[in-house]
């Protein structure tokens, strides 16, 4: 198999070329999934506090968020599940990610070179990845009771009790992965961000932080089309 | 009622039987609650089922529908064995103490003395007073020189009358005295045989008779109960006896003329009493008066034959107020023909139909099928509906040449055309020509209602009728103009009756009613003297003070006797709104105006003692003031006002004997003197009392083909109907409001019957009658229970009568479009011609 | 401002005892159902419909009298029919008037999310503000009564007023004017539950109910409408009348320590991130370094 990477016009150096590492599939389900989360995000947290609740009036006031919530809701959730059926493999974790996982506080403190060799996607990410999808599918259930909490007899009540403690505790970790996700992404790791606009990373980039997919891809071990 | 509905809550004690007041009558059912909570006064709820009322009541008994005599026949059995009746009360304001004629017999065989078997009618002579003195202590006395064999009835002999002494016994051990004979006959109704009878176990009734006749216990008088009824007595072929029985129970505890006392009855129709008052039966005259019949050859003869005159014993006193009748009956006849009713033609007696024969509900339908009426015109009612066996009245509609409706719905009877199973083929083959009106509605129209407590109030128009709707009178005018107009012109057999039909009114075609009322209350047509001082007191052309003003010879006009006084010359006294009550015992003497002559509580001298001193100092009603020598009172006294308490005038002063019946002499009801338990035409048990007199041996049965009557082997189980709070009558199906609360008909079935046909709640059912079947679902409950009748268990079942064929369910189909009445048989009172719906026999069978 | 100059406490240059000081106009209002005297007759159901203008709902008969299973939104005042079979085999037709009980601590009120859209007057009417309302239905989940129920149309969720259109006027609520029985008064709370307890007290005396007693539930710091009941222990058999009803616990936590918790575990994780960031610093990449075979970096 060809390297499908690109030569930078102005660069000949080879820590600088771009090589793919999203997909155009990947990153529109990725934003798609992305400013749904933000809108359920920011109209659920109107819902959460009276402090908060002014949030509801930036989607166009209370009775609209609360009718839109649940739609985003299951629009992130479409999402998601799209993007289990394309990461599923890419998402096992593996013997690779024990080890991993003990070197974890060097990833913490930058000290990435002390790390073992990470495929596609590191231990973090694998956390990151089915703890948002077990959160969505908790959030899924008792959003549907919740949507339609009048279609629940009242000898079901214990369902609504249920949900209303499981959605908002399931949102608070979807909460908490999210803020380290977008920090991470955006702020934490340069040239994350701009993979997941353009879909190319550089080849240092990869060679840091994905050693084992880095030379996959260049070994050509590794089909991606 | 005797009392009225405020007064309920003075009563220390409440029998609920044959009526469902919390249902059918929630407003006035407000008393009974006042009572319980500020009296501490009891309820108990006799019926077939257990009710709404019963919810509120200390006690339920269930009541085998039509055992109602076996069950207050046994109390009165109960009050005299315990010594709970009111003995001063009983032998002075009673018929007690009154001596019967030799030869009268009571009914252990299930008939009274001088049954005719091939007549099926009684000779009544010896249900009759002996003539004579006082007999206390002289048991062994002689029977009088008037002895009458009870066959004695050959040759037609002059109509038995009372006699103007009758022989007493103050000590009530004669033999024959009423208080014996009362005794002897409900001696028979022990608890174990109205056990058998009513299927009630005897616990449960001594509980219950004694609860009733606690109030009356060692005879203490202080307390007071009241007997609360409705249609569940009146709907029997012997309906008029059970009301008898209840007053009877009464006298005997001395509870009738009481504040919270009497005998009530609740009225199913605000304006029903009003109806009875103006003569809505064929055989009474406005006011009770009787009708004439063609014995009566001429108005002396006619007055001569309705005028009572009075039968007591001889050292007391009988105001017996029907002795005025001709003054009350010139009076009518003066308003009916104005002048032309002269003392030369009698006052126009000759204009008045003569009564031949019974003219009553199910007469009217029984004639209209065989073709002799020929059309009918329905006002106010919902014919097809309202009595029974609907299929019958269906099918005599369709032989009647016309039928005009008033009314503000499509009714079942202007579309009895269309009822259920008559196809399109059978439509164009019914020639009934049908007259539909648009007429005014109850908040469209204004007009006096007389409510059971006998209040005439006047309603005022909320709203014009809508459209081409009219007002009743205009209708009831435009028709009779018109046919005067005919007689005029061509004359015809006997054009008089109507053509000297007064018509007094400002506006002929559109009678006023408040001229009607005014004409009713009457008026002087000459002046009118004070017979002692020869003073004017009413000048001719004025508005009559009262009744009391009425002349016999033509110089008063008053519609209705008893509504004298309420439109007098100060005005329209049934549109007075004064709510004080002074006594704070809810007499409230400026609310509206209650006949007669504004008495709130009828035989009220009854509620003091032989001295004129209340029975109970705490509810005073009337007393007699010595030092005005009058007697005074919160209420209006029912009684002559200075007579005085030795004169020993009875308190019952309608009747001519002064004092309350316990035994019904001659005439007075059909059956019996005394009320005796007859089994409903439909029965699933012979009479256990008399077998072989099963029924009420007067009924009569028609005999069409829709007359049919159930065997009890094929249909089993015991069938009533009634009427629920959410809907009224046959109207409201027809209002959403009322619709959404009682969506759908349902069929009360026990739930041990319901295992049995495997039937569940909300399944459909057929319950079929020897006469029809009606379709609905199983409202299967406990509230209805299996009973043991004889030692055999009994169903009873219960279904309301509210829907038919037209109205907003029925219209889109959503229910079986089967009437009630389908199911009921035409067989009625022989007193009140009241068909029999409360108690009959059907199957059930799984739709 | 009426009631401020009914109530004085000082006045200026006045020597003696203050005219009027303690008179304390009572403000809670209470709809007291004597259960006991109920006859189920609906008027106050065609009442509160009138009143309040609606109209016809669609029914199905189902075995009983009651009018429909439960309230409905535009169905607001329900009365409750229950067939009961006593110890000794007699039997009860037991009817409740069921609608809101305006509680003083209301479920409905401590989990609506919606600001101002769940009001307690000092009154103690609690009352929806469907202007307000977004209609997400967690009221529906506080209510430990059942009464708050969802218009699909109006996307609002609705329930009994207790009137306070006529209140506020000096009217009685529309169902205690059709009652006719007496069954229904309004009043103060002081009144009402006076009035309750001497029928009670009648009941137990009087009619044989050893167990008679007022329902005025203390989970909830008492209702603005209370019950006098036959059994008052056993309050589920007039059509579930929770027998210690209170905000449901789930609500409870979420709306107190899980909110704590997870605005502490929001505002600390973002701090944290900041921290970090400031500590550590962004990861940067690195340029390839030639493999020394066994993947790791020399």
């Amino acid at each position: 198999m060809t390297s499908d990477a690109v030569p930078r016009a102005s660069a000949a150096n080879h820590n600088e070329e771009l090589i793919p590492r999203y997909t155009f599939g990947e990153r529109a389900n990725h934003w798609i999934g992305a400013l749904s989360y933000t809108f359920a995000l920011l109209t659920g947290l109107a819902f959460w506090s009276p402090y908060l609740y002014w949030l509801a009036a930036i989607v166009g006031g209370g009775p609209t968020a609360r009718f839109l919530h649940p739609w985003f809701g299951l629009i992130f959730t479409v999402s998601l599940f799209w993007t289990f059926k394309e990461w599923r493999r890419d998402m096992e974790v593996d013997d690779g990610d024990r080890a991993w996982a003990k070197a974890m506080p060097y990833y913490i403190q930058n000290e990435d070179d002390k790390l073992p060799p990470v495929g596609r996607f590191n231990f973090g990410q694998k956390l990151f990845f089915w703890g948002i999808f077990c959160g969505v599918i908790l959030l899924l259930l008792t959003g549907v009771a919740l949507w339609y909490t009048e279609a629940l007899p009242w000898s079901w009540r214990f369902v609504r009790y249920a949900a209303i403690l499981i959605h908002a505790s399931a949102a608070l970790i979807t909460i908490g992965l999210f803020l380290i996700h977008v920090y991470m992404s955006v702020f934490l790791e340069e040239g994350s961000f701009g993979s997941m606009v353009t879909g190319y990373v550089t080849r240092a980039w990869a060679w840091t932080f994905h050693r084992t997919w880095y030379e996959e891809i260049k070994g050509g071990s590794r089909s991606k089309q | 009622m005797t009392n009225g509905w405020v007064d309920i809550k003075n009563t220390d004690m409440m029998l609920i039987m044959g009526g469902n007041p919390a249902e059918n009558h929630p407003c006035g059912f407000k008393w009974a609650m006042e009572a319980k909570r500020n009296r501490n006064a009891k309820i108990i709820s006799v019926d077939p089922r257990f009710t709404r009322t019963s919810s509120t009541a200390d006690l339920f008994v269930q009541i085998r529908a039509g055992t109602d005599i076996a069950f207050l026949g046994g109390l009165i059995r109960y009050a005299i064995e315990n010594n709970r009746y009111a003995k001063e009360y009983l032998i002075n304001y009673t018929n007690a103490a009154f001596i019967v004629k030799e030869g009268f017999k009571l009914p252990e065989d299930g008939l009274y003395s001088g049954f005719d078997s091939a007549a099926g009618t009684y000779d009544k002579t010896t249900w009759n007073y002996q003539e004579g003195e006082d007999l206390s202590g002289k048991t062994d006395a002689p029977a009088s020189a008037a002895h009458a064999a009870p066959s004695a009835a050959a040759a037609p002999a002059p109509p038995p009358a009372l006699p103007p002494n009758v022989a007493y016994d103050l000590t009530l051990q004669h033999p024959r005295c009423v208080f014996q004979l009362m005794k002897q006959q409900y001696s028979r109704y022990t608890p174990e045989t109205v056990e058998r009878i009513t299927g009630i176990p005897k616990e449960q009734y001594l509980k219950a008779i004694d609860m009733f006749t606690s109030v009356r216990k060692d005879g203490d008088m202080k307390q007071v109960a009241t007997i609360i009824y409705a249609v569940g007595w009146t709907q029997h072929t012997f309906g008029t006896q059970i009301i008898r029985t209840a007053a009877m129970i009464q006298l005997l505890l001395g509870n009738v003329g009481r504040a919270g006392g009497g005998v009530n009855a609740l009225r199913g129709h605000s304006n029903i009493q009003g109806a009875t008052d103006m003569a809505g039966l064929f055989d009474s005259m406005p006011g009770y008066l009787k009708v004439p019949t063609p014995t009566d050859a001429d108005l002396a003869s006619f007055l001569k034959r309705t005028t009572p005159t009075s039968s007591k014993p001889s050292p007391w006193g009988s105001w017996n107020y029907y002795s005025n009748t001709p003054a009350f009956f010139v009076s009518l006849l003066k308003a009916l023909y104005g002048d032309a009713a002269t003392k030369e033609n009698g006052f126009g007696f000759d204009y008045l139909p003569r009564v031949d024969r019974d003219y009553s509900w199910t007469h009217i339908w029984e004639d209209m099928y065989n073709g002799k009426v020929k059309g009918m015109m329905a006002f106010g009612m919902n014919g097809v509906m309202i009595g029974p066996d609907t299929n019958k009245n269906i099918n005599a509609l369709k032989k009647a040449d016309w039928l005009v409706v008033g009314e503000i719905y499509q009714d079942e009877t202007s579309e009895f055309w269309r009822a259920p199973g008559i196809t399109a083929d059978e439509q164009k083959t019914i020639n009934t020509t049908v007259y539909r009106l648009p007429c005014a509605g109850f908040a469209e129209k204004d007009g006096s209602m007389t409510n059971s407590a006998r209040w005439v109030t006047w309603k005022y128009a909320a709203v014009p009728p809508p459209g081409q709707a009219r007002l009743d009178q205009d209708i009831v005018a435009q028709i009779f103009l018109r046919v005067r107009d005919l007689y005029k012109k061509e004359g015809g057999k006997f054009p008089d009756p109507i053509l000297n039909v007064s018509w007094a009114y400002a506006d002929s075609a559109h009678p006023s009613l408040s001229q009607v009322a005014m004409e009713l209350n009457g008026k002087a047509l000459a002046d009118l003297k004070d017979d002692k001082t020869g003073q004017v007191v009413v000048k001719a052309g004025q508005q009559l003070p009262g009744f009391a003003l009425l002349k016999d010879d033509g110089t008063t006009m008053c519609g209705n006797w008893i509504y004298s006084g309420c439109w007098t010359e100060a005005g329209s006294q049934i549109q007075r709104r004064g709510t004080e009550d002074p006594s704070g015992m809810g007499v409230f003497p400026n609310w509206s105006w209650s006949w007669p002559a504004n008495r709130r509580v009828l035989y009220n001298r009854a509620s003091c003692n032989l001295d004129g001193k209340p029975w109970d100092p705490e509810r005073k009603q009337v007393w007699w003031n010595e030092a005005a020598g009058k007697w005074a009172g919160n209420d209006v006294p029912d009684f002559k006002a200075d007579s005085h308490p030795k004169d020993h005038l009875g308190p019952f002063i309608m009747n001519p004997e002064g004092v309350g019946r316990l035994f019904a002499p001659i005439g007075v009801l059909a059956e019996g003197p005394f009320p005796e338990h007859y089994e409903p035409i439909e029965s699933p048990t012979k009479n256990l009392l008399h077998p072989e007199q099963s029924n009420n041996p007067l009924v009569k049965k028609f005999k069409s083909p829709y007359d049919k009557f159930g065997d009890p082997a094929e249909y089993t189980i015991v069938c009533t109907t009634y009427r629920l709070t959410e809907q009224y009558h046959y109207w409201t199906k027809n209002n959403p409001m009322n619709v959404q609360l009682i969506p759908e008909p349902f069929v009360e079935i026990p739930v041990e019957l319901a295992e049995e046909k495997g039937i569940r709640g909300r399944d459909m059912i057929h319950v079929i009658s020897a006469r029809g079947k009606y379709t609905a679902k199983a409202f299967v409950t406990r509230r209805l229970r299996p009973m043991m009748i004889d030692g055999r268990k009994v169903y009873q079942i219960g279904l309301p009568i509210h829907q038919g064929y037209r109205g907003i369910q029925e219209d889109a189909e959503r229910d079986a479009r089967t009437p009630a009445n389908l199911l009921t048989p035409a067989v009625t009172d022989p007193n009140a011609h009241t068909p029999e719906s409360k108690g009959f026999l059907v199957k059930v069978e799984k739709a | 401002m009426s009631q401020a100059s009914t109530e004085l406490i000082r006045i200026s240059g006045h020597p003696g005892t203050v005219p009027g000081a303690g008179l304390n106009r009572e403000f809670q209002v209470c709809k007291l159902v004597d259960t006991t005297t109920c006859i189920g007759c609906k008027a106050c159901e065609v009442a509160c419909l009138e009143w309040n203008g609606y109209t016809f709902s669609e029914t199905t008969f189902d075995n009983s009298y009651q009018t429909m299973p439960e309230t409905a939104w535009n169905y607001w005042n329900l009365i409750k029919f229950n067939e009961h079979e006593r110890a000794d085999g007699s039997m009860m037709l037991l009817m409740r008037k069921d609608q809101c009980m305006h509680c003083e601590d209301p479920g409905c009120l401590a989990a609506c999310p919606a600001d101002a859209a769940i009001v307690q007057y000092a009154n103690g009417i609690v009352d929806f503000q469907q202007a307000n309302c977004i209609g997400c239905g967690y009221c529906m989940t506080g209510c430990p009564f059942n009464i708050p129920k969802f218009s699909p149309e109006a996307r609002k969720v609705f329930k009994c007023t207790l009137c306070n259109d006529r209140v506020s006027v000096g009217l009685e609520p529309a169902c205690i004017k059709a009652c006719p029985t007496g069954c229904l008064h309004f009043g103060t709370k002081k009144e009402m539950k006076e009035m309750a307890q001497t029928r009670a007290d009648q009941l137990r005396d009087v009619s044989g109910f050893a167990d008679a007693g007022v329902y005025d539930p203390p989970g909830v710091s008492g209702t603005h409408v209370i019950y006098v009941l036959h059994d008052a222990k056993n309050p589920e058999l007039y059509g579930g009348l929770p027998k210690d009803p209170h905000i449901p616990y789930s609500v409870r936590l979420w709306k107190g320590p899980l909110k704590w918790l997870g605005n502490l575990a929001m505002v600390g994780g973002l701090l944290g991130l900041a921290w970090h960031y400031m500590r550590f610093g962004p990861k940067k990449e690195e340029p390839i370094q030639p493999d020394n075979g066994n993947g790791r970096r020399p």
